[in-house]
């Protein structure tokens, strides 16, 4: 196939699911995000105020909006945040002073990480991502990044899609753990 | 279907197109009757369908052994058999080959169709049709000189056979590398206990049957 044939796209997207996946789509996202908010807001119950990061938004896209998708199993969204942390962290301190390029290995890191470890998951570039561009309060953690608020709020994530993703007959979640 | 169902080739993959022809809109159609967003497009779905198509007959073609397929009641012939009564027992059961086998049943050699033609001097002539126009213009019978003949003399030998434990893959490629449609099968003993054909072959599952 020519670079220019290739261009066109060789097949159809995925058909539109019906109003009831989707409605129970919204319901883990409304879920999912709303307890982590909900927590994080409450400083005394946690007291790190980092519980919610940006990346559990495209998490929660994928765990209650295509729960069967290998990017979307618990192995792929505890390790794929959790080594994407590891990813960030390492390169913010290292090469923290031109964030531009410690930004650039840390995503890339990332995804070379979780390909090796059979967990990708996309949000994982954004907690990369995060670690190094996140700010102060993020750079104040350390490695400690990696459990609170990235390990603990995927956990919460996962509790939610494992209870809202199997009560619809028509659902079910996981398709595998490890 | 894009490929023949009989070209059997060296890969075990190519011994057949993989079951059902599936179109873009068969996948979309199935995509759609399954609830849940599903995270794959059609074009990966054939393209997966395809290969483990190919796994399922390559095990297939490998588990299946020459005994699981062989017709065991075979119409087999003694070296001394005169060439016309070979001819007859091969029309009245309506079969294109015989093996020819000694008293202890081993296998000498293989009758077919394909060696009565031979004789019959169809070498030189394109096709049957041919013979037969020879036949019905010139004098005489194609076939006569076969009239003295027996069975040992017109059989092709040595015979090429196989083991009741011979998986299909191998009966498959034996077959189409030497242009052959049947082959003896042999106990341990080397005694015949069966015959295998391509029709058995095309049979099997994802091959037509």
């Amino acid at each position: 196939m020519g670079f220019l044939e290739k261009l066109k796209g060789a097949t159809k997207s995925p058909p539109r699911v019906g109003y009831k996946e989707i409605f129970w789509s919204w319901l883990g996202g409304a879920l999912g995000i709303g307890l982590l908010g909900l927590l994080a807001s409450d400083a005394l119950a946690l007291q790190q105020r980092f519980l919610l990061i940006g990346s559990f938004g495209a998490s929660a896209v994928l765990l209650y909006g295509a729960p069967k998708s290998p990017l979307a199993q618990p192995r792929n969204l505890l390790g794929g945040h959790i080594f994407s942390a590891l990813v960030g962290v390492c390169c913010y301190k290292l090469l923290g002073e031109e964030p531009w390029l410690a930004s650039a290995m840390a995503v890339s890191g990332a995804i070379v990480l979780m390909h090796l470890t059979r967990t990708l998951h996309p949000p994982g570039g954004a907690t990369a991502l995060i670690a190094v561009l996140g700010g102060e309060s993020i750079h104040a953690l350390g490695f400690w990044y990696c459990l609170n608020p990235v390990g603990l709020g995927a956990s919460i994530m996962l509790l939610v899609a494992l209870v809202v993703n199997n009560i619809p007959s028509h659902r079910r979640y996981p398709e595998f753990w490890i | 279907m894009e490929e023949s169902r009989d070209d059997f080739g060296e890969i075990p993959g190519e011994f057949g197109s993989c079951g059902i022809f599936m179109r873009e809109e068969d996948v979309l159609e199935a995509m759609r009757e399954i609830p849940g967003y599903l995270d794959i497009t059609p074009s990966d779905f054939q393209e997966v369908y395809k290969h483990a198509c190919r796994h399922a007959l390559k095990r297939i073609m490998f588990a299946v052994k020459a005994r699981d397929i062989m017709t065991r009641e075979v119409l087999a012939v003694t070296p001394e058999m005169p060439a016309a009564h070979v001819a007859r027992a091969m029309a009245s059961r309506g079969i294109s080959g015989v093996p020819v086998v000694d008293e202890k049943r081993e296998v000498l050699g293989v009758i077919s169709e394909k060696d009565f033609f031979r004789l019959m001097g169809a070498w030189e002539l394109p096709n049957f049709m041919a013979v037969v126009a020879r036949c019905l213009t010139e004098r005489g019978c194609v076939a006569f000189p076969l009239k003295e003949k027996k069975a040992r003399d017109i059989m092709s030998s040595p015979a090429i056979t196989v083991q009741e434990e011979t998986p299909a893959v191998d009966i498959a490629r034996i077959l189409k590398q030497k242009k052959i449609n049947r082959l003896p099968v042999l106990d341990k003993n080397m005694h015949l206990v069966g015959i295998v054909s391509r029709a058995d072959i095309l049979k099997l599952p994802f091959l037509g049957g």
